[in-house]
């Protein structure tokens, strides 16, 4: 399905290892020599300005496109959430959860799933009838469903209301302490990266241009100023 | 090639019925009474048909009186061979829509699933659609003759083009991302078919089986005012040789029944299997 040297054999280890990737679309290198490691239960947050590339590599990650050069070792296929909830209108909520589960216990599984994210009355209702915020967290059932080791997530709550998102962020945060897969968040938005992520990387040119510990709880200021300053953002308040 | 173009093609009403988003629901008067209201016109002209006829000004032999064709209808079903020709007319439709609907649509998948069958098919597909299928007939009389054969062609040539066009269009028209999803869950092959392009492109499919049923009709009527030997289609030119306006009144108005039916099945076939889908389910949400 991909390019040169994508496995996903590896038994034990990090989340994903990407080395020396590259894609690029013609003549133009969007992504170039990119290196990446993510751990198991570890929660990195990908910030970048449009066009960086930081949505290009989380399609490489996803084994959506194909790779030019470097290799992606990853021991199991990861899980996507997008930015939009990409629900098959045509199937009931569990149904949708449980695509692409084998066996007959994949109705208890998505059950399970379902009701991790607050929707375990309604596994035979429609995706119609949800709200965006609640759409969103089936599509986040679908994935945490899986089992996965690398979860990757593509703006999944840019196109939610802030008060949701607040509470999509504290629900993703406790799933993923629990399920402690390797989670890729790609985002604009520098204070949700703050808010979830252990890690945050800053994307430019095709490369990880620069890497943050999380701020300490309650002095994320600096930390927001550098991740700022670095997109490119001038902040006239922080500078006094 | 479009959906436009096929109901240019068969005048038809529009098989999606969104409801239109503009137009309040039935302000001042309720649903009942509306329906009521549309029955107004159908009935006058029906009394007023009626009435003309008994009171001899609409001669007999030009419209004869709607209870003389009821009379008709009845005399013909106890002791005619009434019900056996209508039967003989379902069995020629449904026969060629099964034949002509099942290639066209298994055409129409290989057509959407594989570039390769595209350029193999599609341009022969779409040149000999450009032919008026009716314009066929001399032809087809002096393949099949004015048995059977001829009029079973006719109905599954004029059922073919709806359903592959339909079939193609909808499994082109799947939106790519579900497929992506598909493929991020790990689906192989069948699955991504059978649980994501076959659902996604069904709206599309019904819609090319309700012109199917439209177009097996008129073929079927096209087809059996020619040398049928049994049929609604003869008992119209039986009845036109001896001037019974009755008769052929008759087999008018269940021409007209049994599109009305077809067409009813189809749009019941919608609801059940789009119940899904906010233009077809009609589910309250």
């Amino acid at each position: 399905m991909s390019g040169p040297a994508l496995s996903r054999a590896s038994a034990a280890g990090p989340a994903v290892v990407v080395s020396g990737l590259q894609r690029s679309y013609g003549e133009r290198l969007v992504i170039d020599r990119l290196d990446l490691r993510i751990e198991r239960g570890e929660f990195v947050a990908l910030l970048g300005e449009s066009g960086c590339g930081k949505t290009t590599l989380l399609r490489a990650l996803a084994g959506l496109d194909p790779i030019q050069g470097g290799r992606i070792d990853a021991p199991r296929r990861p899980a996507v959430v997008f930015q939009e909830h990409r629900l098959l209108p045509w199937d009931t909520l569990w149904r949708n959860v449980a695509l692409g589960l084998p066996g007959p216990e994949a109705r208890a599984r998505a059950a399970a799933a379902l009701g991790e994210v607050g929707l375990g009355t309604r596994l035979d209702d429609w995706p119609r009838n949800l709200s965006g915020g609640q759409a969103q967290r089936v599509a986040l059932a679908r994935a945490l469903v899986q089992e996965p080791e690398l979860l990757l997530l593509d703006e999944p709550f840019a196109a939610l209301d802030a008060l949701t998102r607040i509470r999509m962020h504290l629900l993703v945060k406790r799933l993923v302490a629990r399920h402690r897969p390797g989670v890729l968040l790609v985002t604009h938005d520098v204070d949700e990266a703050i808010a979830l992520a252990d890690r945050i990387l800053v994307m430019r040119g095709g490369a990880i241009a620069a890497a943050h510990r999380a701020p300490a709880p309650g002095a994320p200021a600096a930390t927001r100023a550098a991740l700022l300053a670095e997109l490119g953002v001038e902040n006239d308040l922080q500078s006094a | 090639m479009s959906n436009a173009e096929q109901t240019a093609a068969f005048p038809l009403a529009p098989p999606a019925r969104p409801r239109a988003p503009g137009r309040p629901a039935a302000a001042p008067l309720g649903r009942a009474s509306l329906i009521a209201l549309s029955w107004i016109a159908p009935v006058i002209l029906l009394v007023t048909w009626e009435v003309l006829a008994q009171y001899g000004w609409l001669s007999p032999q030009v419209l004869p009186a709607p209870s003389k064709v009821a009379r008709t209808a009845y005399k013909l079903a106890v002791h005619g061979s009434l019900l056996d020709d209508l039967g003989t007319s379902l069995a020629r439709a449904a026969i060629g829509f099964l034949i002509g609907g099942t290639l066209a649509f298994a055409l129409g998948i290989l057509v959407g699933f594989s570039r390769l069958a595209e350029a193999l098919i599609d341009r022969s597909v779409q040149m000999v659609r450009a032919i008026p299928f009716l314009a066929l007939l001399p032809l087809v009389i002096v393949w099949f003759g004015v048995g059977e054969g001829q009029k079973i062609f006719l109905v599954a040539l004029g059922v073919a083009f709806p359903i592959y066009i339909n079939t193609t269009l909808g499994i082109r028209q799947v939106d790519p991302k579900l497929l992506e999803l598909g493929r991020v869950q790990g689906l192989g092959t069948g699955q991504l078919i059978w649980r994501i392009i076959l659902p996604g492109a069904l709206p599309s499919i019904l819609t090319g089986v309700r012109y199917a049923l439209a177009t097996a009709w008129l073929a079927l009527v096209v087809a059996e005012t020619i040398g049928a030997q049994a049929g609604i289609g003869f008992l119209a030119m039986d009845a036109r040789e001896f001037l019974r306006t009755d008769v052929v009144v008759l087999t008018i108005v269940i021409y007209a029944l049994i599109g009305v039916a077809a067409d009813s099945i189809a749009r019941l076939l919608e609801r059940r299997l789009l119940a899904w889908h906010p233009n077809f389910g009609g589910a309250p949400r």
